[in-house]
């Protein structure tokens, strides 16, 4: 018998090609789009780390793709959920850290407030990771500017509306966006 | 002057932004991806692409993923090995 050592095991992302849960190109969809997740995490948890965790969720049944739900917009879902459990996770820890302090506290209504106040780390990693994605766009300022609406909540037509973009020029742009973020999710450098 | 993304608090708008980025690489075609994989000189239907660094090959190898583990170990035992050692710097 071979020695349990020796047996090389099936990481998540093989087993789910080996399954045919996923294709090998939406394997590389599901690495650009955990690459995009995991902008602004700790170090300690890669993009590899997001996307073996939710193919594990999936292969082990704690999560079920329902009926009509295509596989990647499921398992990208999955990840999108780890990524917000990791920033509830981190503000719980804070929380818990400010209150074991040794200052007496007055549980008044205002400071309950204050609880639910953005994390000032959380802010900063974010506002961080806004500038990186902005140099990422930074040759293309139609794109910075579709980036900047998103980020105010705008719908395609709103967007459309506000930058004063025809449908070409919009979907046009699309297609530059999407083309920079598949080219840098595919490759494996550092966030 | 580029526009300033942030006007909500900043990790509402990268909230935002991920997620509509997300949508982009959903709705991205085979031909997106093969055409983004190109333009890195990686060529994702060969066998042992690069594209699939990190999926189906670790990112990081080891030693053991190229050389017998029983090999190594001789090797490494071998009392000659001291001959492969770099010479220790003289003091001037």
């Amino acid at each position: 018998m071979r020695p349990l050592a020796d047996t090389p095991a099936l990481r998540p992302t093989e087993t789910a090609l080996a399954l045919k849960l996923v294709s090998e190109m939406n394997l590389l969809r599901l690495k650009t789009i955990a690459r995009l997740h995991a902008r602004g995490l700790p170090p300690d948890i890669g993009w590899d780390d997001l996307l073996q965790e939710a193919l594990t969720r999936v292969l082990t049944g704690a999560r079920r793709i329902p009926g009509g739900i295509a596989p990647v917009a499921f398992i990208a879902g999955i990840m999108r959920s780890l990524r917000s459990e990791h920033w509830k996770r981190f503000g719980a820890a804070r929380r818990r850290r400010v209150s074991s302090g040794s200052h007496r506290r007055y549980p008044t209504p205002e400071l309950e407030g204050r609880e639910a106040a953005p994390d000032p780390e959380h802010s900063l990693i974010a506002a961080e990771e806004l500038q990186a994605i902005e140099r990422l766009f930074a040759d293309d300022p139609v794109a910075l500017r579709i980036i900047d609406a998103l980020g105010e909540g705008l719908a395609a037509e709103q967007i459309r509306a506000t930058l004063s973009l025809t449908k070409t020029e919009y979907d046009s742009a699309r297609k530059r966006i999407r083309r920079c973020l598949l080219r840098e999710g595919l490759t494996c450098r550092p966030k | 002057m580029p526009p300033k993304v942030i006007q909500v608090f900043p990790e509402t708008a990268l909230e935002r932004i991920l997620e509509a980025l997300e949508r982009e690489l959903i709705e991205a075609s085979d031909a997106d991806i093969l055409e983004a994989a190109h333009d890195l000189g990686m060529k994702p239907e060969m066998k042992g692409s690069a594209a699939f660094l990190g999926l189906r090959y670790p990112d990081m190898r080891r030693p053991e993923d190229y050389f017998d583990r029983q090999w190594m170990l001789r090797v490494l035992s071998d009392p000659r090995r001291i001959w492969l050692a770099p010479k220790e710097p003289t003091e001037s």
